[in-house]
């Protein structure tokens, strides 16, 4: 049976994970786009995706666009399998309801 | 388990609800990627297809030519517009490599298609006008198959739908691409926007 992640369960990291998942394999995600989309702060995201890239579920790449700095985050191949097993372990807890 | 290694427990309501808002945030994210550019490139295109089409229906003449070159324009900087106002937030690392085979294969796609239609010598325009919509589906469900999926299954009920006005309903072909293919893509682009 799959067990749940404690470190991926923290509500802002867990939709961190989810928003990254929902990207194509491969796609990167700008850090003010993400910070946007989940309505939190630029320490707050920073402080989480540091977390998520100490445990290696998401990889953080600095890249410069038309000669501007851009963070651009990614879920790791790793990542992707342990919240599909987060999720897995989510829905064996609802159905043993 | 838990970071610490103790077996992490939650109730079945703690459960539903994280699935809750994983599922919200996923719908979330799905539908701010294509708020962004794909509901527009496909409203942009069906409104080129709309009025190109309509016009081909009950115009004739040199006028047409200009109609759909103004139109082409148009749609060509709106899509470039939209490619670089996505490209800062959503970004693929190996894109500028796929970008550039995209484009070589893209001009090769149109040279092959100019070579067939120079040999096939269509007798009228609507002749033309499938080949080339075979063409640029070809070209839609190429890119899709290599690149990305979510383009692929749009191509093919456009296709069909040329298919069947070609050879069911040439009298009115024109009229149901502009409405069918071009109100099709405008209404897909309008669903992508209001239920992803």
């Amino acid at each position: 049976m799959a067990a749940l992640n404690e470190t991926i369960h923290q509500p802002v990291r867990l939709r961190i994970m989810a928003a990254l998942v929902t990207l194509d394999a491969g796609n990167e995600v700008d850090f003010t786009y993400l910070r946007d989309l989940l309505e939190v702060t630029d320490g707050n995201l920073g402080a989480h995706l540091r977390k998520l890239e100490e445990a290696g579920y998401i990889a953080v790449n600095k890249i410069f666009v038309e000669r501007k700095p851009h963070t651009y985050v990614s879920a790791t191949v790793e990542g992707r399998r342990v919240f599909q097993e987060h999720v897995a372990a989510l829905e064996s807890i609802l159905k043993s309801k | 388990m838990t970071e610490k290694g103790k077996p992490m427990n939650i109730s079945p309501t703690e459960a539903e609800e994280t699935l809750a808002a994983i599922q919200k945030i996923s719908q979330k994210t799905r539908h701010a990627i294509a708020s962004s550019g794909t509901f527009i490139t496909l409203i942009a295109t069906g409104v080129v297809w709309l009025i190109g089409f309509t016009c081909t229906q009950f115009l004739t003449g040199d006028i047409l030519g200009y109609i759909w070159t103004g139109l082409s324009i148009l749609g060509g900087i709106l899509g470039t517009f939209l490619g670089f106002r996505m490209a800062p937030r959503v970004h693929n690392p190996s894109a500028s490599a796929t970008a550039k085979r995209a484009g070589i294969f893209w001009l090769l796609l149109i040279l092959y298609g100019i070579a067939t239609i120079l040999i096939v010598r269509p007798t009228d325009g609507k002749q033309a006008t499938m080949l080339i919509i075979l063409f640029i589906m070809i070209g839609q469900l190429s890119m899709g198959l290599l690149v990305s999926f979510s383009s692929v299954w749009w191509a093919l009920p456009i296709t069909g739908l040329a298919l069947i006005g070609y050879f069911l309903l040439p009298g009115i072909f024109y009229l149901w691409m502009a409405i069918l293919g071009g109100g099709g893509m405008i209404a897909f682009g309008l669903y992508i926007h209001s239920r992803w």
